[in-house]
């Protein structure tokens, strides 16, 4: 197919491809490889990597680091897939029916839009979970809600620029109803921003959840990246595998994701196409 | 000794192009005082040919062969930096476009200046005064004024002669002008040509005039050469050419342009199917904290259409037609008057109410590229209508494959893309879209303005076959006074939004009564050739 060959011809889109890919599989893989789950003691505290047994070395408490990473990989993948599934879910919605019907919907939709996006957002996101009671749910709620306007604001623009091309005008003539006309002309037009954007915010969201984790806000019988590093930091100059690993994960996750959706932005961009 | 010499020139296009070459073994010459025309539809590589002269190819491109002899000097054995200097003194060059050609945040006046001072040791001051005599001799008025203002705040004629002021400045040898008035209404057009002309006259230069339109070559051009697919099929004289063309494309092309004559039978007497009366509709363009005054786009217009017939609606551009046309299919609401669709009036019925009436008025749009959805099946963009209708699928694909028959198209590029067909096979689609419906009346916004005459030519045929056909009452909206004169049994001027004149299309060409028609018929390019030509 073209598209996935023009995707596959940037050498950055191939790495993050390829990355996320061997994340993904190590996240499914986990509770196979380490029965016995991520909080389980196993040992001497701060063993480093190497240790007999012990891949990426032991934590502040002796738990099996290596656990750790590979659980906290599906905390990091899931909060960040399902708040931004949430988020696009929202953005989408609200950008189209902003963008399409323009006047007085819009201009009460992006009063709304801003009021989220002139509050500081990460401290909106403490306030929510820590209203909502830390856990994954809310973890998952608070930065789709931080997050959706972005999304709205990129399909805002494009319903405004497509919903006055002929086609659009030429479905209303033939009798084509609002609902229809938004979600089979317009939005399967819109698409490749909405994916290059979406493909961006899972690496935020993990960043985003690795920082709450950190301060202490993340599900407390989870296991998350960001929870690993929050645990270890006063060990942090004794141990550094203990905050390094867990960080070099995140680094390379989102870096990841980040090359999937440049290469998503060239393959989909249409002005690129030879 | 020629101006300038092409020999042999060939251009090559990059690899995944349609074609390898762009412009094939081109010569061609132009001598001193002469104004030579290369005529082409879209693709024919004129275009490329003119930019070549000046070394501005898109990247890409690559000439591959021949020569450009200017002066004697081969223009393509001369360095990047020598060409630069040749640009403006010796070679300049207008383009269609002269909104995109100027810069939105400088003045006019610092434009016109940079221009001259790029080339000659002068201050600022005494630049900005030669600007304004430049500004002068292209017949602008107020040219101190203008010489202040951004591009933005000028009309499209006035940033044209802006753009022939500043290639004027430093009094090149060659004019090169790339479909200088494509973007122009008629009047404008008109003016333009005669300004260039008589700049010809005046500096005794040569101009190299590029236009896909042969009226147009024909009040320009001492010679022509007619080019397609890269290659010249034939050049000399501009009266041999046109009078007495011996290539088979070259009379093609002749035939292909609209005649500004009549022939249509008259329809069938019948009631009137449309009847629009005292339609108004403003445009107010809101901020936040101003409400400027509402522009009045169409002005208590009133027309009535019978079946079988065929009403024109011309105007220049902001006359309100387009705006006339989308109130009565009611894309726009109204904001006064009526719309009678056999007698039931649907200016201002709620949109719940009129969707069932909608399949009664079907349009066909001007842009042939952004009326069909992109990532649609042209099965399904066409067989859409019925279905929402509540035709059986099965059966609207029958009847699609009957429609596309009827429209010239070949039924088994129903699940093709659009963007695998041509301008004028998408604008059969867009005319089989509607026709899937079943209408009463068709509305055509500018069907052909974007296509090429040929294939306008075709389309114009097909429009008035399927209106005798089907009994259709047509609105058919154009610019292009030609384009009326072939299709349409009666004419409606407009002038801001208000309506001029109307009456059965023979009578307003033969005795225009008011001077805005004058105006138009007169505008109208390559007029004095139309009459004697014969008939090929």
């Amino acid at each position: 197919m073209n598209f996935a060959r023009r995707f596959f011809a940037r050498p950055t889109a191939v790495f993050g491809f390829a990355v996320f890919l061997v994340i993904v599989l190590i996240a499914l893989a986990a509770p196979l490889l380490f029965a016995r789950g991520p909080l389980s003691i196993i040992g001497m505290p701060l063993l480093p990597p190497g240790s007999p047994g012990l891949l990426a070395g032991s934590d502040v408490i002796g738990r099996d680091m290596a656990v750790g990473l590979a659980y906290g990989a599906r905390i990091s993948l899931l909060v960040g897939i399902a708040s931004t599934c949430c988020a696009v879910g929202i953005g989408v919605l609200l950008g189209a029916i902003a963008g399409y019907y323009g006047g007085v919907v819009d201009d009460l939709l992006m009063r709304v839009t801003e009021f989220f996006q002139i509050i500081p957002a990460f401290v909106l996101l403490m306030v929510l979970v820590a209203f909502l009671q830390p856990s994954l749910t809310s973890a998952v709620i608070g930065i789709a809600l931080i997050t959706w306007p972005q999304v709205a604001r990129v399909v805002r623009g494009q319903f405004l620029s497509l919903r006055s091309r002929e086609f659009v005008e030429a479905a209303r003539v033939i009798g084509m109803g609002d609902a229809q006309i938004i979600f089979t002309q317009i939005l399967p037009n819109a698409l490749p921003p909405i994916v290059v954007v979406s493909s961006m915010m899972v690496g935020n969201a993990i960043l985003t959840e690795s920082a709450l984790s950190f301060l202490g806000l993340g599900d407390p019988n989870l296991m998350s990246w960001g929870s690993m590093i929050g645990g270890s930091r006063v060990a942090m100059w004794v141990a550094w595998w203990t905050t390094v690993l867990p960080g070099l994960c995140i680094v390379v996750t989102v870096l990841a994701l980040n090359f999937i959706g440049d290469g998503l932005n060239d393959a989909l961009n249409p002005r690129r196409r030879g | 000794m020629p101006l300038l010499a092409l020999q042999n020139l060939t251009i090559a296009l990059p690899p995944h192009a349609d074609r390898p070459l762009a412009v094939d073994d081109v010569s061609l010459q132009i001598g001193r005082n002469e104004i030579a025309c290369i005529v082409g539809e879209s693709g024919s590589g004129k275009s490329l040919t003119a930019h070549a002269v000046m070394g501005l190819l898109p990247r890409g491109v690559t000439i591959t062969g021949g020569h450009i002899l200017f002066q004697d000097i081969d223009l393509l054995k001369e360095s990047a930096d020598a060409m630069r200097r040749r640009r403006g003194p010796d070679i300049a060059m207008i383009f269609q476009d002269p909104m995109a050609a100027l810069n939105p945040v400088m003045t006019v006046g610092h434009q016109v200046a940079e221009q001259i001072r790029a080339h000659r040791a002068i201050s600022e001051h005494p630049a900005l005064k030669q600007a304004q005599e430049l500004l002068e001799q292209m017949g602008l008025k107020d040219a101190g004024r203008l010489l202040k203002a951004y591009p933005h705040q000028l009309s499209g004629g006035q940033r044209q002669r802006v753009m022939i002021a500043m290639a004027l400045s430093l009094s090149p040898k060659l004019l090169i002008a790339d479909e200088p008035t494509t973007a122009l209404d008629v009047t404008t057009q008109a003016q333009i040509l005669k300004l260039i002309k008589r700049l010809q006259a005046e500096r005794e230069m040569s101009v190299l005039f590029i236009s896909h339109d042969f009226g147009v070559v024909a009040d320009m051009a001492d010679q022509v050469a007619v080019m397609r697919h890269g290659r010249i099929v034939e050049s000399g004289a501009t009266r041999d050419v046109l009078g007495n063309p011996s290539h088979s494309y070259t009379r093609a092309l002749l035939a292909a342009v609209p005649r500004g004559e009549s022939h249509l039978p008259p329809p069938p007497d019948s009631e009137a199917l449309v009847r629009v009366s005292g339609l108004t509709k403003r445009f107010r363009r809101g901020g936040l904290f101003s409400r400027p005054p509402a522009v009045t786009a169409v002005d208590q217009v009133a027309l009535t259409l019978k079946r079988g017939e065929t009403l024109g609606v011309v105007g220049e551009s902001g006359s309100g037609k387009s705006t006339l046309a989308r109130c009565v299919i009611r894309l726009l609401d109204p904001d006064a008057g009526e719309v009678l669709l056999d007698g039931v009036d649907i200016a201002h019925l709620k949109e719940r109410a009129l969707r069932p009436l909608r399949r009664r008025i079907q349009m066909v749009f001007q842009d042939p590229f952004s009326s069909l959805n992109p990532r649609q099946t042209v099965g399904d963009i066409i067989t859409a209508g019925p279905r929402i209708l509540g035709e059986d699928a099965r059966q609207a694909r029958a009847r699609a494959t009957d429609i596309l028959s009827l429209v010239g198209l070949n039924p088994q590029t129903m699940d093709r893309f659009p963007h695998e067909f041509s301008g004028g096979q998408r604008q059969r689609i867009g005319l089989a879209r509607a026709l899937m419906l079943r209408p009463d009346v068709l509305i055509a916004d500018e069907p052909v303005s974007a296509l090429d005459v040929t294939v306008q030519a075709q389309v114009l045929k097909l429009l008035d076959d399927v209106r005798r056909q089907m009994n259709l009452a047509m609105l058919f909206i154009t610019h292009d006074m030609r384009v009326a004169a072939e299709v349409c049994h009666r004419v409606m001027v407009m002038r801001q939004g208000k309506v001029v004149e109307e009456g059965p299309t023979r009578d307003i060409f033969a005795a225009p009564a008011s001077e805005y028609t004058k105006a138009l018929l007169a505008a109208i390019p390559g007029r004095g050739r139309t009459s004697n030509r014969p008939i090929p």
